[in-house]
């Protein structure tokens, strides 16, 4: 593990817990990572994974503790100034695709520039460059109903990045798919990410699938107990 | 059981709404057929309370002694229309019912205390009893005197030219202390006729007002109670009660008439019964002549020279009898043949005068000839027009008269002959052959004394003695039988005594009314016969072998069975039973708003289909899980009915209660908001248990119908995506195991639309073969019209895609088109023509082309909806307004629910509203008047006003107006004011003045025969009141109880909704004893709108003139017909209450199903408010589409469903379609709070 103070951290989360009622689900988690990382978050079943995303992604908030990103503190934003900073520093892939059925494909890429009516010929320009990386430009009009789990979860990658966010969050991406599938998922995940050169967090159970990441955070009962990295 | 429990508990969401909802339908229906059970309830508490316990009353039109009636029990009773005024005040009332009663009229409502009514007062007054209607009216109390003005009786008719018309004598005035005021309930509200409205009622008692009209012991109704009705048999009638009398003479015995005229139904029966017993008889007809004169001609011009003023004239049969031997022992052969030579020359004289008119008329025939081609030829031009009614009209006129004098022509060239006694033929210096001329009156068309001369030929000269000098031949003469002297007669009509000379007063002295004259009987009734009779005096001897005495006995006999009671005007009517079958109502309230409620039940239905289908989808997981254990589907869908029948029964059970609350709510409203269309408030709430259980049936019916077409679906989709939770079956439904069904169902519905094609060929055969291109493409597009619907309806004819529809589309335009030319081919069949009359009749009904009309656009509205739904265009770009309406896609089966239900319900709300007439109607009359008493005088001469006892300066003003009268049969108002049901209306005579203002065309039909007469009727009062077909003749009976067939032409919102219009002559001749005009429509110039009423009621205030604006009449008719529009408005609102309702139901369960992506969208940097907006966007998008195609089908169908263009009521329809927005627009912005504040994050959760 890197010394947090040395290097100025991208993502920087500091005594992070959070409740639920009574229980606490999140104990005073520490961690930063810096551009570029990749992470992958696993553990059991209710150990705190998915909160512990959707906390970094400022879509819950914390109950003690601060997330920095870029060195802003999303909670300390207005709702709608919290709204942009997700827009635009932040990337969700989650477990069920959630497409909008009733959209092509490339419209459904296009959503997240709606958000902030930045909709314009060069983000269509993009979505259809991320459609292309991850394969899916001869189905570029056909409906979600029309893909297979992998092609949808491929559309889901290809919305996340289509604002070039700083963090891409993952909250189990290949859950639902097969392993070649999802192997094939993993891959694509990583190659946009070398490309981007963002943090690329994924939250998952598959061991294997983790130790693949540079590194890895292993969450039991709300507390990190152990933080690996590969990378010298 | 426990099972369902827990699915009702676990579900109760759901569960509670589809219980609502099928509350909502039975109260709606149910609460519709209790308003219909109240109507009519209260109608028949009203007929019971205003009877009492009268079962039956016999009434005649003249006043009759009750002994003649054998039956126990009857009480007797005087009946008047009259009018009344108080003493003290200006306060007046018209049109008030006057009864002369007993205290055993009273007994007939015997939870009633019998009211003060005593003959024998101290008072110089006689006492009368009124109601609290009447009394408010006068604003009068207990002790206050008030004048009342009733008809007085008549024995001569008035309007025959010896009948009284003075003014101050046709009405008799009582000044009358008022002893006691009762409610207006039980006796009170005494009514012969059946209405809901208030009467006004005065009780004098019958043997006062028996002495004031001058009646022993008459009375013209008798009332029973007994269940055994006063039957025509009870009726004993004798020749005082038929206003006949019989003097006995040696030899003979003379049958006359008080009457002066003996009525044609007795003098037919007379004449029947002399004939069947052989009894020589001598009918005879006097008639009085103003003036005899010798005409001496010279050069053919016609120089009169002496005149015998006022005489008798005796029309008999001169051939035969008596007078025929006293003509042969008195004329000279030199006579005959001088009279034959004189009346060869006359003979000539009429051939060379018919030429002449030969010549006119023929000169005539050519002019109409050119007329009639010019107005063929310019047909097109001038349409239907008025300038092209008024040359019709002018033609129409020249026919007649042309006709008129052909008739004329082809009469036979007879000489009238006459016969003058010694006395006259000496005083007038003629001799047989000379020419004689006979002035006389006679009452025209506007009751007025015209003079008419006829000419005759002297045939010869008789002296004053046998025949020729029996009185007792000749009837007494009002005014003047009586007087000593001729300057001393008083007759009704016109007399000059100037004109008496000395040898007139001479020959009165000794000879009295002997006539004068004497011409042939068939002559004299030629010349005098009118409505009231043709005989005056009918002669019977005994024949050979019997004595007079036995001949007259078996006259008597015989003549009094033969008389029917009925055929003299004695009418025996159940008032009971009569009156509780009108209280069934003239329109069928329960059915009204039951239709109404129609749409209601239909957007229920929707609804619940929805809901329920709402239901299902979430528990998708549960049936995909009973799919996967090995449920049958079967089992499963039984599942779910069971849980669909107990709460349809638990939704139908509240909506029972429900159906109560909502029936109290629309009788408030009848009795409040919508109180024009019943015009009093007296409805009171009826519950009939087969109203709650019909309402309960129909909508368990309806609602499970919807359930199991929703839970029929189940299995459609595969057990994977339902376990998976997906409900929208459009992506992975799985493919149907009922092809073959559908290529059945496919080859039926080609083949049913072939026929369909054909039928059209049948019926419109002419625009094949005539080339009206704008028709065929009509029929083309019906044709379309129909596969569209059918798609809609979803009827899988054939697998369609977007790219081959217009190609199917296309071919069956073809193949169709052929039908049709096929059907038209086939109009060589002989029921051809009876299909083609029967379905243009029905297409030529606006509701036909309405319906067309709003069915096509509504379909292609939806059409459009579901193809924009279904086949949208991907963008590169993509703006967040297309992005929210894009949402409405995603669940296409509840949107187009959604857009369905709104939509209709702003149809009906649009096509109904454009109905309402919001603009003050305007009448081609300014006021419109009835009187309580026959008006006997020409309101618009100088004359008339004058009898009527105007003021010169009155008269004055009145000279500017114009003033139409109309004769009037009572009955009952058909009007939709009136809610009983009509059976006897009122029937107006039309004088012809009035039909060269209106357009009432066939009333102006002189050749009409006389097995029909033509009337004019309003099509929505026959319609929807009286509940007849205009197109059938309607049956009403004349005086004499025979059948009169009304051909009836319609005209529509005029001011004659309330009665059926024939002309004055049919009206006088089918009822010949009604007299005098009662019904007024008045033109006044706008400067003297003001005066004029006035005038007019303040002048003929004892006939109980009431003058009202047409206008306004015409607006109490239209408030009934907008009441009954804001009634059906109110029920479309409800309608659309539902739609929206059902709307945010979608809106919030499409939020519900939609959490993983609005949780998705939040995640990437949708703001709160943005999704608000978006969503709001979503389901205001659908409402306005709801709304925009049924405001467009709507007002399209209403325009062009109507001859003229409607003027649409903007702002009534504008403010009610912004209130719909309105509502909508907040019932959707609450569901999509509501929604968005439970937390979406949730869903996002991998664990």
């Amino acid at each position: 593990m890197k010394d947090t103070e040395e290097i100025p951290k991208q993502l920087l989360v500091t005594n992070l817990s959070k409740h639920f009622g009574s229980l606490q689900v999140l104990k005073d988690v520490s961690f930063g990572f810096e551009k570029g990382s990749s992470v992958a978050i696993t553990g059991p079943s209710g150990s705190g994974k998915s909160t512990l995303l959707h906390v970094i992604g400022a879509l819950e908030e914390p109950t003690s503790g601060s997330v920095e990103i870029n060195g802003t503190d999303p909670f300390s934003l207005s709702e709608p100034d919290l709204a942009k900073f997700r827009n635009d520093v932040i990337g969700f892939v989650f477990q069920d695709h959630h497409l909008l059925p009733q959209y092509s494909i490339l419209e459904n890429v296009l959503i997240p520039t709606l958000a902030f009516n930045n909709n314009n010929p060069d983000t269509s320009e993009e979505a259809e460059r991320l459609i292309l990386r991850v394969g899916l430009i001869d189905r570029i009009l056909h409906r979600p109903a029309e893909l297979s789990g992998g092609e949808r979860q491929r559309v889901a990658i290809a919305r996340a990045l289509i604002n070039r966010p700083s963090i891409i969050l993952c909250d189990e991406p290949t859950g639902n798919l097969d392993t070649n599938t999802a192997t094939a998922i993993v891959d694509l995940l990583f190659e946009l990410h070398y490309v981007l050169k963002n943090i690329l967090i994924v939250v998952t159970h598959n061991l294997e699938l983790a130790s693949r990441f540079e590194n890895r955070l292993d969450l039991r009962d709300g507390v990190c107990s152990e933080i690996t990295t590969d990378k010298p | 059981m426990r099972s369902l429990w827990i699915t009702f508990r676990y579900y109760w969401q759901i569960h509670l709404t589809v219980v609502l909802c099928t509350a909502v339908a039975t109260g709606v229906l149910a609460g519709a057929l209790i308003v219909g059970d109240s109507m009519r309830g209260s109608l028949r508490n009203i007929t019971l309370e205003r009877l009492g316990s009268i079962q039956q009353v016999l009434i005649a039109e003249h006043f009759f002694s009750p002994e003649i009636v054998d039956h126990q029990n009857s009480v007797p009773a005087i009946i008047l229309n009259g009018s009344v005024s108080a003493v003290d005040s200006d306060s007046r009332a018209s049109k008030v019912n006057i009864y002369g009663v007993t205290d055993g009229f009273f007994d007939f409502w015997v939870e009633d205390e019998i009211p003060t009514l005593d003959s024998q007062t101290q008072s110089p007054f006689p006492q009368v009893v009124i109601n609290a209607s009447l009394q408010e009216e006068l604003n009068a109390s207990i002790g206050d005197s008030i004048l009342v003005s009733l008809p007085q009786s008549y024995e001569i008719h008035p309007e025959f030219l010896l009948g009284e018309r003075d003014a101050t004598e046709s009405i008799k005035r009582m000044r009358l202390v008022i002893s006691d005021i009762i409610p207006t309930e039980n006796a009170g509200r005494f009514s012969l006729h059946a209405s809901q409205s208030l009467p006004m009622n005065a009780y004098i008692a019958l043997p006062e007002l028996q002495k004031a009209l001058m009646q022993s012991d008459g009375v013209n109704a008798l009332f029973t109670s007994d269940e055994n009705p006063i039957s025509h048999n009870d009726i004993k009638l004798s020749f005082d009660e038929l206003g006949l009398y019989l003097s006995e003479h040696d030899d003979y015995f003379d049958l006359q008439s008080d009457n002066f005229l003996i009525k044609p139904v007795l003098s037919e029966a007379a004449l029947t019964v002399a004939s069947e017993n052989n009894i020589p008889i001598l009918p005879t007809l006097t008639y009085l002549a103003n003036s005899i004169v010798a005409e001496k001609t010279s050069d053919e011009q016609s120089v009169i020279s002496k005149s015998i003023p006022y005489s008798t004239i005796l029309a008999l049969p001169v051939e035969e009898g008596l007078f025929e031997t006293l003509f042969s022992s008195n004329t000279t052969e030199i006579d005959q043949n001088t009279y034959q030579e004189k009346e060869l020359l006359e003979q000539l004289r009429i051939v060379k005068e018919k030429e002449k008119k030969a010549e006119k008329v023929s000169i005539d025939t050519d002019k109409l000839s050119e007329e009639l081609d010019k107005l063929n030829s310019r047909f097109k031009e001038y349409g239907h027009t008025y300038e092209f009614r008024e040359r019709y009209d002018t033609v129409k006129r020249t026919y007649a008269d042309i006709k008129k004098r052909l008739s004329e022509l082809k009469e036979p060239i007879d000489v009238h002959e006459i016969y003058l006694n010694e006395w006259a033929a000496d005083d007038l210096a003629v001799r047989v052959g000379d020419r004689i001329a006979v002035k006389y009156f006679s009452i025209d068309s506007n009751d007025a004394y015209i003079t008419e001369t006829t000419h005759f030929l002297l045939k010869g000269i008789v002296p004053i003695e046998s025949i020729a000098a029996d009185t007792e031949l000749i009837p007494d003469f009002p005014g003047v039988s009586a007087s000593n002297d001729i300057y001393d007669w008083d007759p009704p009509f016109p007399f000059d005594n100037g004109l008496i000379r000395p040898k007139d007063e001479v020959y009165w002295d000794d000879y009295k009314s002997t006539p004068k004259a004497f011409i042939p009987l068939a002559l004299g009734k030629k010349l005098w016969k009118n409505r009231f009779g043709d005989l005056t005096t009918i002669r019977m001897e005994s024949p050979p072998g019997k004595d007079i005495k036995a001949t007259k006995e078996l006259f008597v006999s015989a003549f009094l069975k033969s008389i029917h009671p009925e055929q003299i005007g004695f009418k025996s009517i159940a008032l009971r039973s009569e009156g509780l079958k009108s209280s069934k109502g003239s329109s069928d309230f329960g059915m009204l708003f039951s239709s109404m409620s129609g749409f209601i039940i239909i957007a229920v239905a929707l609804l619940v289909g929805m809901v329920f289908r709402l239901g299902v989808e979430q528990r998708s997981r549960e049936v995909g899980i009973l799919q996967a254990v090995g449920y049958p589907v079967a089992n499963i869908r039984s599942r779910f009915l069971y849980e669909g029948v107990i709460i349809t029964c638990i939704g139908s059970v509240l909506g029972c209660l429900l159906a109560v609350g909502y029936a109290q709510l629309m009788i408030y409203g009848l009795k409040t908001w919508w109180l024009p269309a019943i015009g009093t408030p007296f409805l009171q709430i009826h519950i009939s248990i087969w109203s709650l259980l019909i309402g309960a049936f129909i909508s368990f019916v309806v609602v499970m119908f919807s359930i199991y077409r929703t839970v029929g679906r189940l299995g459609k989709m595969s057990t994977v995506s339902l376990l998976a939770g997906k409900t929208d079956s459009g992506d992975t439904a799985i493919p149907s195991k009922h092809s073959k069904k559908r290529i059945i169902g496919k080859k039926l519905t080609l083949v049913l639309l072939g026929l369909i094609a054909i039928f059209i060929g049948i019926v419109e055969r002419g625009v094949i073969f005539t080339g009206d291109w704008l028709s065929l493409i009509m029929i083309l597009f019906i044709g379309a019209l129909l596969i569209i619907l059918i798609r809609l309806l979803q009827i899988k004819v054939a697998e369609y895609s977007l790219a081959n529809f217009s190609k199917n589309l296309m071919s069956h335009v073809i193949v169709y088109s052929i039908c049709a030319f096929l059907g038209s081919l086939l109009n060589i069949l002989p029921f051809s023509s009876k299909v083609t009359e029967a379905f243009n009749d029905f297409a030529n009904q606006p509701v036909f082309a309405f319906f067309l009309i709003t069915l096509t656009v509504l379909s292609i509205g939806w059409y459009y909806f579901d193809k924009w739904l279904k086949y949208q265009s991907f963008s590169s770009q993509l703006s967040r307004i297309r992005f929210a309406l894009k949402n409405t896609a995603r669940q296409p089966a509840r949107s187009k629910t959604c857009v369905l239900t709104i939509s209709l319900a702003c149809c009906i709300i649009v096509a109904v509203g454009a109905n309402r007439q919001d603009t003050a109607p305007v009448s081609d009359y300014t006021y419109i008047a009835e009187s309580a008493l026959p008006l006997h005088h020409d309101l618009n001469s100088s004359d008339g006003r004058f009898e009527l006892g105007f003021s010169d300066e009155d008269a004055e003003v009145l000279s500017k107006s114009v003033i139409y009268p109309f004769r009037v049969l009572p009955g009952e108002d058909v009007s939709c004011l009136n809610l009983y049901k009509p059976e006897k209306p009122q029937i107006l005579g039309a004088p012809d003045t009035i039909l060269a203002v209106e357009e009432w065309d066939n009333l102006a039909d002189l050749e009409h025969t006389h097995t029909y007469i033509p009337a004019v009727g309003d099509e929505n009062s026959l319609r929807w009141i009286l509940h007849h077909n205009p197109k059938d003749d309607f049956v009403i009976h004349d005086e004499a109880g025979n059948n009169l067939h009304l051909r009836i032409d319609t005209i529509s919102n005029s001011l004659f909704q309330s009665q059926l219009i024939i002309s004055e002559s049919d009206f006088k001749n089918a009822f010949p004893s009604q007299n005098g005009y009662q019904f007024f429509l008045i033109k006044t110039p706008a400067i003297l709108q003001e005066q004029t009423p006035q005038i007019l009621e303040k002048t003929l205030e004892d006939y109980g003139f009431d003058v009202s604006s047409a206008s306004q009449r015409l607006a109490n008719f239209r408030s009934v017909q907008n009441t009954y529009i804001s009634t059906f408005q109110s029920l479309g609102g409800l309608g659309v209450l539902l739609g929206t309702f059902g709307l945010a139901l979608v809106l919030v369960r499409n939020i519900m199903e939609r959490r993983g992506e609005l949780a998705t969208l939040r995640a990437i940097g949708f703001k709160r408010e943005l999704l608000y907006r978006m969503l709001f966007l979503e389901s205001s998008f659908l409402l306005f589409v709801g709304m925009f195609i049924g405001v467009v089908a709507g007002l399209l169908g209403a325009i062009f469903s109507q001859d003229s263009s409607p003027s649409l009521p903007w702002s009534s329809m504008i403010i009610t379609l912004f209130l719909i927005f309105g509502f909508g627009i907040i019932a959707n912005a609450i569901a999509v709070f509501f929604s968005l504040r439970l937390p979406l994050l949730t869903s996002l959760k991998s664990e």
